[in-house]
Parts: structure tokens; C-alpha cells; sequence
């Protein structure tokens, strides 16, 4: 910046010169964000389209107990849709339930983690251990454990979910920038302020990452833990599809469940787009 | 430590493992008085402010900042004393006027007190309309200007400035200093300035401490508004300063 333009920023307030800048730059960052979604909706749409077709295709030469037709599939869909939203519903609760408990078990786990550190290696072992079960033992164990079938899920998803929060919030804590800590430290602040002010703000993006992250993983466990322990959900009518061989059932219940993931994600996305609005957009050439 | 003394350090030493980082320091800060500690990379300056801010324990003599030990009574100096660093270390989350009011949160004070004292300073740094800013929407100078403000919002008797103005341009800095010696002068802080530039310390000191390693004063200069307004003068302290540094005097024009 030449000599003559930092003189007359100093006549001037910084605020008009800052926001002049900023603004061509953020409408710039905004319409390739734009173009950017855009392009990442007909990439969905061309491939859903493929699968189709290739469906369609492939149900011509083969049963209808193998491969039905997309028409059959739609069809079934929308049979289940007017005759089973309770199930839909049912596990949509289980799930958000399941995820909310293993989310305030995890983060109160991590930052216990991240700011005890006399009970870190105790708190460190158990999500490990816990990390190294297989999915199908916990689902075995809680049949085992549990005699309601809403406790066998919960239980299910809770230690299932819950290491991916823990590790994830402790990873947050620790990568707290030490000149913030320092800064905060200088007030004297209390425990609490430094959690409030300080560490909560800071891993709120690291919680939204393990949501984005596990919610499709989320949408698989229940359906197996329903499968497994439940008589109601869509786990539990799958499993029923699957007994009277109507595959175009199971086909629309996983159509469901994908149409499900996406509007989930969404939800998060919107959610962490406006708890993280203070984030500045980067984008890379 | 003295009434007037606001700031005591007796026969400070610091090593850390074998590497003696302070050796056998005396200074003191009286009431009002804005000091600057200069010095090369690596001469103790930050050191000297980590174990006058109590974040350090020193491993023998005495400090006292405002009549107590900063280490042993680290909270008894809650709301006394604040920093402003040498990178604006402003939260990302928080806008411009949050970040000012994060002192006084922390000090307890009400959210609509806490806002109102918050917006002045903003005003006072001059920064009013940039309030509800995210940090990512300022400018450098506007960041640091920031920071100051939330330093000075909390009314602190002892202001701490670490290299505040060193990463910032030539004219920003210099808008900058201009502003805070202006605030310090009308508030009547007492002030600890860390810096290695010798301009800062000869625009903004009452005194100089020009330390050498392992941060030892080398040479100890007043410096009278007098004195500030001779060039002749200013050049004579300027080279004497930067001899005791060990390096060339070069005055910023």
C-alpha cells in the first residue's frame, strides 16, 4: 500500500476503508459459494438419475424378487409412506434422542478430557476401549442386558456414538490456541468463565464436525439396533420386508432412509451455518 | 515496596532447566508512570512481564504489583492489571464490542453495564460503528485497537502493553501509540510498555529500561516531555539507548 493511501487512512476513520474493502471480497466469496452449490445439486441429481436407469435396466433382465423396477420401488414407497409414518417417526425420535444423550455424554467426557488432567488417562482408556467393541457386540450385549427394547437402543447408540464425540471434543480443548488461554488468564476468570467463554465457543464447530460425521452412521445403527432389538421402526419393518421377500420394500425404506441422511444433514448444516456465522469463508482458487 | 511504588522486583532470578533467563533484576514502576522495558530478541523482556503478570514463579527474590505477590495471590489481582498483547488475541466468536465487555463479564459485572462501558471504549478508540463486527471483518489497526479497549474497559490501575504496536505498519502504529498515551495520560495509568523498538520508548516513556541478557538493566534514562521535544536530544538518547542494546542507532523519520 503506497505511502499517500496510509496517510489518508489515518485522517479517516479505519471502519470505511475496512468495510469498502470487505465488501466486493464477501460478494465475491458468496456467488462462488452459490455456483459452488449449484454445481453439487446436479452432480446429485445426474447420478440419482444413473442409478435409475441402471435399475431399470437391470429389472428387465432379471426377478422382480431380485431387482424390481424404479416404478415398483416408487410405488412401494409410497404405499409405506401413507400406511407406515409411524414407524418413520418412531425411529426419527430414537435417533434424535440417541444422538442428543450420546452428544452431552461425549462433550461432558471430552472436556473432562481435555481439563482434568489427573482423570484424562482413565476417561482416554475407556473411550479407547470402548472404540475397539464392534457395533454387533453392543447390539448382542444390550439384547442381553436390556428387557425394553427402547433402553437396548438408546443403550446401543449411546456407546456406539458416544467415543466419536469424546475423542472429538478433546482433540477441540487441546487445540485451543494457547495465546487465547493466556489472554483469558489475564483477567484472573474462574474455571467456569474460562469454559464459558472460552472453551464452549471453541468447540462448538468440533461438535457440529462429529454430527456431520456421524449422523449417517447414526441412521445405520438404529436401523440395525431396530433390526436386532425392536418390534416397531424402520429397522423392524425392513427386517418384516425382508421375511415376506418384498424387496421393493426394502428398497423403499433405504430410499427413505437416504431421503433422511440428506435432510438431516441439511438441518445440521443450516444449524452450524448460523452458530458459526462468525466464521470468515475461505475459499481456495 | 513503597507507597509509591506500584510495581517492586527485588533481586528477581528465573532460569528455566540451566538456561538463566533473569538474572538478579531490581526495578519498580511508580504510580502513574509509564515505563518501557526494551531490549533485543532473547534479552528476558517477556520473561520479565510473565513474572511481574504472575504467570510465572520466579526462583528467588521478591515481586509485589500492588502490594501483593502476582504468583502466590494470582487471583487477589483480579480487575488491578491487564494486558494488551502483541497479536490482538481477540476471540473469533465474539464481535468487536463482545470481546471489549469479555473483562468485565469476567469481573462479574452486569451484561447491560458490561455493553454500555464496552460501547464508550470502542468510541474512545475510535471505532465507533464497528461494534457489532466480527474480528474477521476488521482491519489490523482496527483489531489492535480493539484489544486496547478491551484492556482499559475493566479500569485496570496497571496497564501491561507486550510489543502492542510492533506488527502493525509504520502509520497505524504510530495513530495507535498517539491514542493510548493520550488515554494512559488522561487516566493517569500506570504503565509497563515491552517493546524493542527505541521510538516507542522515546515518544511514549517517562523512563527506559534498556535490558540486556539475561535481562539485566543495562542502562536506566528519563525521559522529560523536554527532552521529547529536542531533536538534538531525542538523537543523543536514541544512540546512547541503542548502544546499551548493542546495535546502530536508526531513528524512524
Amino acid at each position: 500500500m503506497s505511502i499517500a493511501v496510509e496517510a489518508d487512512r489515518t485522517s479517516r476513520p479505519e471502519r470505511s476503508v475496512a468495510a469498502e474493502l470487505a465488501e466486493p471480497l464477501t460478494g465475491v466469496a458468496a456467488a462462488r459459494k452459490n455456483l459452488e452449490g449449484h454445481r453439487d445439486i446436479f452432480a446429485t441429481c445426474v447420478v440419482v438419475v444413473v442409478l435409475l436407469v441402471a435399475m431399470e435396466i437391470t429389472s428387465r433382465f432379471v426377478p422382480d424378487y431380485i431387482m424390481p423396477s424404479p416404478v415398483t420401488v416408487w410405488n412401494a414407497a409410497r404405499e409405506l409412506f401413507f400406511s407406515d409414518p409411524y414407524h418413520v417417526v418412531v425411529t426419527l425420535v430414537r435417533l434424535a434422542i440417541s444422538v442428543m444423550i450420546a452428544m452431552v455424554a461425549g462433550v461432558l467426557i471430552g472436556l473432562a478430557m481435555g481439563m482434568f488432567p489427573s482423570v484424562r488417562p482413565y476417561l482416554k482408556a475407556i473411550v479407547v476401549i470402548d472404540t475397539g467393541i464392534p457395533a454387533l457386540s453392543w447390539m448382542l450385549i444390550a439384547v442381553f442386558w436390556f428387557k425394553n427394547p427402547e433402553s437396548r437402543i438408546f443403550f446401543i447408540l449411546l456407546v456406539i456414538l458416544l467415543p466419536f464425540y469424546a475423542l472429538n471434543v478433546y482433540e477441540g480443548v487441546r487445540a485451543l490456541p494457547k495465546e487465547l488461554v493466556d489472554m483469558i488468564e489475564s483477567f484472573r476468570p474462574s474455571r467456569w468463565q474460562v469454559l464459558r467463554y472460552l472453551i464452549l465457543p471453541h468447540i462448538v464447530a468440533y461438535i457440529f464436525l462429529t454430527t456431520k460425521s456421524v449422523i449417517g452412521y447414526a441412521i445405520r445403527m438404529v436401523i440395525f439396533a431396530e433390526l436386532v432389538a425392536s418390534a416397531v421402526g424402520i429397522g423392524a419393518r425392513m427386517n418384516l420386508a425382508q421375511s415376506t421377500f418384498r424387496i421393493d420394500q426394502v428398497l423403499a425404506w433405504t430410499f427413505f432412509l437416504v431421503i433422511l441422511n440428506l435432510l438431516l444433514q441439511a438441518f445440521v448444516n443450516g444449524l452450524e451455518k448460523i452458530s458459526l456465522k462468525w466464521r470468515a469463508e475461505a475459499t481456495v482458487r | 515496596m513503597t507507597e509509591e511504588n506500584l510495581i517492586e522486583v527485588r533481586d528477581v532470578t528465573k532460569t528455566f532447566g540451566t538456561y538463566l533467563a533473569v538474572d538478579n533484576l531490581s526495578m519498580s514502576v511508580r504510580r502513574g508512570e509509564i515505563v518501557v522495558l526494551l531490549g533485543q530478541t532473547g534479552a528476558g523482556k517477556s520473561t520479565v512481564l510473565n513474572l511481574i503478570m504472575g504467570t510465572t514463579c520466579p526462583n528467588s527474590g521478591q515481586i509485589r504489583v500492588a502490594g501483593f505477590d502476582p504468583y502466590a495471590s494470582f487471583k487477589a489481582l483480579k480487575g488491578r492489571l491487564s494486558v494488551s498483547f502483541q497479536t490482538d488475541r481477540l476471540l473469533p466468536w465474539r464481535t468487536a464490542v463482545e470481546n471489549v465487555e469479555l473483562g468485565l463479564l469476567i469481573l462479574g459485572k452486569p451484561r447491560s453495564q458490561a455493553r454500555t462501558r464496552a460501547r464508550e471504549w470502542l468510541a474512545r478508540v475510535r471505532l465507533d460503528g464497528a461494534d457489532d463486527k466480527y474480528v474477521h471483518e476488521l482491519s489490523g489497526g482496527m483489531r489492535q485497537r480493539v484489544s486496547l479497549a478491551r484492556a482499559l474497559a475493566i479500569d485496570p490501575e496497571i496497564v501491561f502493553l507486550d510489543e502492542s504496536f510492533s506488527q502493525l505498519d509504520h502509520v497505524t502504529s504510530k495513530t495507535l501509540r498517539r491514542d493510548f498515551l493520550q488515554i494512559a495520560r488522561e487516566f493517569q495509568k500506570t504503565c509497563l510498555l515491552i517493546t524493542h523498538r527505541i521510538d516507542d520508548a522515546l515518544e511514549m516513556a517517562d523512563r527506559a529500561l534498556v535490558l540486556s541478557p539475561p535481562a539485566k538493566v543495562a542502562l536506566e534514562v528519563r525521559i522529560s516531555d523536554e527532552a521529547r521535544s529536542d531533536p538534538r536530544k531525542i538523537a543523543e538518547l536514541h544512540a546512547q539507548i541503542a548502544a546499551a542494546m548493542g546495535g546502530e542507532s536508526q531513528a524512524e523519520h
